[in-house]
């Protein structure tokens, strides 16, 4: 059996990562508008969740004081997660996919690659306006220790959010469009990720269930941790974001050779 | 207007050809309202009102919204990938042919997975929204009034890619956010951001002004939903124009 060349795909991964920032960063435009954009939708959300905060609940719902610090971190990773599966979809199904098999890395790694570049570049440019939404914020905040942790969680919970997200982008080799269930996985990290509120606060069995889930390990477990800094929150989260990583790139590894098979074999 | 009823009607024949696509598709949408809906109505079943919304208006808001991007999907389901059509230079072999532009690009293609969120709104209209009979005369003007201007914003944004070479994704972010917005409940918004939802990302005309306007009609609330749509469109049509200038020019 022919081994892995593991190390020349890392290279190759590597590459496409400086690609995607390249990319990434010539569309300046673009990348300001996000940025405002996100300050736009942290305003909407504190909005939001003020109103609600003076509401009666009549469940006894007690908000944490750091909702807005939370939320404003599981946004920070959701706007910096570009839509792989556009890129999926078009290459798909145009045909483009064929002329990349011939290169030395295989596509869909490639692509991943060049997406977590592109979301590097919108995590650092975003950063200034999650600082802005932090310190204006009447949330305590964690030790700066945390914030290392807190950062190294926000890249890898993107990675997992890149990974759910090519999911959706490979059910192109079955299907003509991909939206349907890009939207179903959005929506299922939205609610099962936590996106608007800490799962903790969902009904027992769904907390536990969403705690479980990949929807999780891309929002929940990286920005949990600005509300809960201590140690064993930080392990849990660590191990849930890697387990997830590993899990998804097979599952992900899997589809696109099941779906490769079908379109040498049969065609789109 | 004919050319355009005859290349819907194909693009919708194309879409629903596929049975397996179109029952992926569709089932997928209805799933993906399913966790809209399952959202919120557990933070209703906490919260019973957001300044004074509650689950029935929620549930007319979600309604309007998933029919009106059911109905933009399916019958001007072009508007979702346009910025991309503009991008990869699709316009080319249009420019040399008799008719608008536009018209064409819009009705390129028809999403079969709005039929989906049209089925949603329809249920939702019709069991969650406490609607009475007499709201049902104004349904269809409220929901064209929506419509409109749905999809008068996604032309515009996608319009962007004429002068922006990353607008694609951005195009599409922006409508997203229109969705997003629009699926917060409508009492929310104020001073700036209800600024923002009124002007950049129209969700308060797509969804909260015909809220409001259904629950309690008035002449003014009405003219101002039809003058929002002729004012949308009318943007649409000039910022497509402009850019379809410079891009016969480049």
């Amino acid at each position: 059996m022919k081994p892995t060349p593991l190390w020349p795909w890392l290279r190759g991964t590597c590459a496409m990562a400086r690609v995607g920032v390249a990319a990434t960063l010539s569309a300046r435009t673009v990348l300001l508008g996000r940025a405002l954009f996100y300050l736009l939708v942290m305003t909407v959300l504190t909005r939001f969740w003020t109103t609600v905060a003076h509401e009666t609940s009549a469940a006894g719902i007690t908000l944490p004081a750091g909702i807005l610090a939370y939320v404003a971190i599981t946004e920070w990773i959701a706007l910096s997660v570009p839509a792989i599966h556009l890129r999926l979809e078009d290459d798909i199904r145009f045909g483009a996919v064929e002329a990349h098999l011939l290169r030395p890395i295989p596509y869909l790694l490639g692509q991943i690659g060049q997406t977590i570049g592109a979301m590097l570049v919108r995590l650092a440019l975003l950063s200034p306006g999650l600082g802005v939404v932090l310190l204006t914020g009447e949330s305590m905040l964690p030790p700066i220790t945390a914030w290392l942790s807190i950062i190294a969680l926000a890249v890898l919970g993107g990675t997992v959010h890149i990974l759910l997200i090519a999911l959706a982008g490979l059910s192109a080799f079955w299907v003509r469009r991909t939206v349907a269930a890009y939207l179903v996985m959005q929506k299922a990290i939205f609610l099962l990720g936590g996106l608007f509120i800490p799962v903790t606060f969902y009904p027992d069995w769904l907390a536990r269930f969403a705690r479980g889930s990949p929807f999780a390990a891309s929002l929940y477990w990286p920005a949990i941790v600005v509300l809960q800094p201590d140690q064993s929150t930080v392990v849990m989260a660590f191990l849930a974001v890697f387990a997830w990583i590993v899990a998804l790139s097979l599952l992900c590894a899997a589809i696109w050779h099941a779906g490769l098979h079908r379109l040498l074999t049969q065609g789109i | 207007m004919l050319l355009y009823i005859a290349e819907i009607v194909a693009a919708i024949r194309i879409s629903l050809a596929d049975r397996t696509n179109f029952t992926v598709l569709f089932s997928g949408m209805v799933l993906n309202n399913g966790f809209v809906l399952l959202m919120w109505f557990m933070f209703f079943a906490g919260f019973r009102s957001v300044h004074g919304w509650q689950r029935a208006d929620m549930a007319l808001q979600i309604g309007i919204l998933a029919i009106t991007f059911g109905a933009a999907t399916v019958f001007a389901g072009g508007y979702r990938d346009m910025a991309a059509a503009i991008l990869r230079g699709d316009l080319d072999a249009r420019l040399t042919q008799p008719s608008a532009v536009l018209p064409r690009l819009l009705a390129q293609e028809s999403g079969p997975h709005g039929w989906g969120d049209i089925l949603v709104g329809v249920l939702l209209l019709a069991f969650a929204a406490a609607l009475r009979w007499q709201d049902l005369p104004a349904l269809p003007f409220i929901l064209a009034g929506s419509l409109a201007i749905f999809i008068a914003s996604g032309v515009l944004f996608s319009s962007l890619a004429f002068w922006a070479g990353g607008a694609r994704s951005f195009a599409r972010d922006l409508v997203e956010f229109i969705l997003l917005f629009g699926s917060w409940p409508g009492s929310i918004w104020s001073g700036a951001t209800r600024l923002v939802v009124y002007t950049l990302l129209p969700a308060g005309f797509v969804v909260v002004l015909p809220v409001h306007f259904l629950r309690a009609p008035s002449l003014v609330e009405g003219g101002l939903l039809m003058a929002a749509a002729l004012t949308y469109a009318a943007l649409a049509w000039a910022a497509f124009t402009t850019g379809l200038r410079r891009y016969r020019g480049a």
